[in-house]
């Protein structure tokens, strides 16, 4: 099947992310644009998943449970997986990888944890847009062992990309590489290039999304899926 | 030393603050700063926005120079008003802009 997908969207977690951005409203923004399938994917924190499995399975809408890491050399990575367990069990690793600085929600904005009815039951304590202390060749091979899809976010940006904050992507085994612009040959013709919304407001939702041919949202008929994107 | 007393060649005071400067912090990794910066320095880089200025005023900056002339956007000086700190454009590159700025310092 054909398949609008956006793998990059925010939800009120992260500190820089609209507060209006609950679970169960960038799962109908989404469904709305037509997409066909999601991830929520909060900077180094995966407490809104729960909220998200359950808005999805609400509105019938196909998903994974991502996250977005900053390694220890601020460069943004997504992890994607195809169950929720997995996602929590390794977010959480990833969430003891920041440093012990507390969010200050009056400079970088709240972090609250919501449920699907958007009830706040908590909030995020460490400040969630800091660097882990995982190197990004360290987390890649972790991410894939974990089982995730490993995808370098927005490449090309001079902020918190891997070619803006490690000079050159290095050659791992990534199953895909976000960009916002256009990229270097070299770089489509070695791995697919998909393109995300990186929504943190609703109205982002869908800005940028990528068209896929697969038979499935599992992380295995993903990875061929992406696959058939690369440019011959 | 005050803000204002601050000068070399290529520096540009785009908004001036109360609070002293005492030292320098030259850095562009924000996760590296929120680690390392100390109260009243000034921070020397390149990443210019707002976040910058979060962290900055986290620490305790009393100043943040953005380097390479890079254009700062209104959200950042805003930001900068609201946390009390001066912000300087210089021409110069992060090496360049530290050397003036130690040696203006009396370092």
């Amino acid at each position: 099947m054909k398949a609008r997908i956006d793998f990059h969207i925010h939800s009120c977690l992260s500190p820089c992310a609209s507060l209006e951005m609950s679970p169960r409203t960038l799962v109908a923004c989404a469904k709305a644009a037509g997409l066909d399938c999601i991830a929520l994917t909060d900077h180094s924190c995966v407490e809104n998943l729960p909220a998200f499995h359950d808005a999805c399975a609400e509105a019938g809408m196909n998903c994974l449970y991502g996250l977005e890491v900053s390694t220890a050399e601020e460069v943004h990575v997504l992890c994607l997986f195809d169950d929720l367990d997995s996602a929590l069990t390794f977010g959480r690793i990833v969430y003891s990888h920041l440093p012990n600085l507390m969010n200050d929600p009056a400079r970088f904005g709240e972090q609250p944890i919501v449920t699907a009815d958007e009830e706040v039951v908590g909030f995020a304590e460490k400040l969630l847009i800091n660097g882990t202390d995982l190197s990004f060749f360290d987390l890649v091979p972790m991410a894939l062992e974990a089982g995730a899809l490993c995808i370098p976010a927005h490449i090309d940006r001079p902020m918190c990309g891997a070619i803006s904050h490690l000079g050159f992507l290095p050659d791992l085994p990534y199953d895909a590489v976000g960009a916002v612009g256009e990229v270097d040959p070299e770089i489509a013709r070695r791995w697919p290039v998909v393109r995300f919304s990186d929504a943190h407001h609703p109205s982002q939702i869908a800005r940028r999304y990528t068209e896929i041919e697969t038979e499935a949202f599992t992380v295995p008929a993903l990875r061929e899926a992406f696959q058939r994107l690369i440019e011959k | 030393m005050k803000a204002s007393e601050l000068k070399f060649p290529g520096l540009e005071c785009i908004r001036p603050s109360e609070p002293e400067i005492s030292g320098g912090y030259t850095s562009d990794l924000l996760s590296d700063v929120m680690a390392n910066l100390k109260e009243g320095d000034a921070l020397i880089t390149i990443q210019a926005h707002k976040n910058t200025i979060a962290v900055a005023a986290l620490m305790g900056a009393s100043a943040v120079i953005f380097c390479h002339g890079r254009v700062v956007s209104p959200d950042v000086l805003e930001a900068a008003a609201k946390e009390n700190i001066s912000v300087f454009v210089s021409t110069g590159n992060q090496f360049n802009t530290t050397c003036a700025f130690a040696k203006a310092l009396g370092e």
